[in-house]
């Protein structure tokens, strides 16, 4: 369904994230989520790691998603991010690092998964690179309101790198460049200012397609 | 185009990716399932620090002795027993319901350097360890692990 834009008085656009906020939807990051319910079981809530797995699941389907792992390969990706966890949680220090370190982890296992799957079938893997992001449903975008259609359109538009760079990006708690560089293959100073370019280049491709 | 202005499309981004393409309906429940049949709860415990030398009035008396005893509880009902004097770290596990045999005790510091031994047949351990700065031990008994928080020694 299409919403239109939400305007202040005299006209001024809210964002699509002004909008999350206001209905409410933001009110506690689910990095902030999984630093609670992390504390929480280590405190003695058994419980509280079914809170833990449930908040960042969704967010390590987004991480993963990101290097371009179909529907199917990116849940074996999780569950192996997940029976990682099992193993190794002690090895977590800080609770308030427990998304950072289930991300890193799960970004490794995508980007390992990413490797071998290009040694098994490089003809496919390039064919699955070059139609990246189209790989949802039209059905699903026709469900998106038009500000998030037009940016999922001028995603769609920029090159893979820069895709792939703004959606682990984007859900990440605190950006750890160092480890990003290591796994996207980039120098650890030109994460940032590569960000940047890409978000412009996303500013373009909303430009042309009419919008900011 | 500001910090603030990227901050914000970033944030849209975030909000249309979660919109655009959600994890299947059961992903997280499933997830859930997967970590609860792995038993967690079952695969670790803390071992809770329930006595310090340092803390004791013994601590207060310079020069007296230059080992430290620590004494931690396991939720399981074993107690580890463990004496830091030197390069030297010796103790023994008490009221272990089980195989001393199978049992590795591990001592490891901030930056990563850790040393193991095993239990004697009565329960007791000795290795050398440059044992300084910030420590933890570890339990390993079969597929369980135990592991202490960290202290400064």
């Amino acid at each position: 369904m299409a919403v239109p834009p939400t305007c202040h008085d005299m006209g001024t656009m809210v964002t699509m994230s002004e909008n999350r906020r206001a209905e409410g939807q933001l009110d506690e990051s689910p990095w902030d989520k999984a630093s609670g319910a992390f504390t929480a079981w280590r405190a003695g809530d058994a419980t509280a790691v079914d809170d833990l797995v449930a908040t960042m699941t969704p967010v390590l389907w987004h991480v993963v998603r990101a290097y371009g792992h179909d529907r199917e390969a990116a849940g074996d990706v999780i569950q192996a991010t997940w029976l990682g966890f099992v193993r190794l949680h002690q090895t977590i220090e800080d609770p308030q690092a427990v998304a950072s370190w289930l991300i890193t982890s799960a970004r490794r296992g995508a980007a390992a998964h990413a490797r071998t799957a290009r040694r098994a079938d490089p003809v496919e893997d390039e064919v699955l690179a070059a139609v990246l992001p189209d790989d949802v449903s039209a059905e699903t975008v026709a469900v998106l309101d038009d500000e998030a259609a037009r940016l999922w359109g001028a995603v769609a538009k920029v090159d893979e790198r820069c895709r792939k760079l703004l959606r682990v990006i984007a859900f990440m708690d605190r950006p750890d460049y160092q480890s990003l560089s290591q796994d996207l293959d980039m120098p650890v100073g030109s994460i940032g200012p590569t960000r940047a370019r890409c978000l412009a280049k996303v500013r373009t491709a909303l430009a042309e397609g009419g919008q900011r | 185009m500001t910090t603030d202005d990227d901050t914000r499309l970033l944030d849209d981004l975030r909000d249309m990716w979660w919109r655009a393409d959600p994890p299947p309906p059961a992903l997280a429940s499933a997830m859930v399932a997967t970590v609860a049949a792995a038993d967690l709860d079952d695969e670790w415990e803390l071992l809770v620090l329930v006595s310090d030398s340092a803390d004791g009035p013994v601590a207060q008396v310079r020069g007296l002795s230059s080992s430290r005893v620590l004494y931690f509880n396991a939720e399981s009902g074993w107690s580890l027993e463990a004496e830091i004097d030197g390069d030297e770290v010796r103790g023994q596990l008490l009221d272990l319901d089980g195989d001393p045999g199978s049992v590795v005790v591990g001592l490891e510091t901030r930056d990563g350097t850790s040393w193991t031994t095993e239990l004697d047949e009565v329960g007791f351990f000795s290795m050398r360890a440059a044992a300084a700065g910030g420590v933890r031990f570890t339990v390993r008994i079969g597929r369980k692990v135990a592991t202490s928080g960290w202290l400064d020694v």
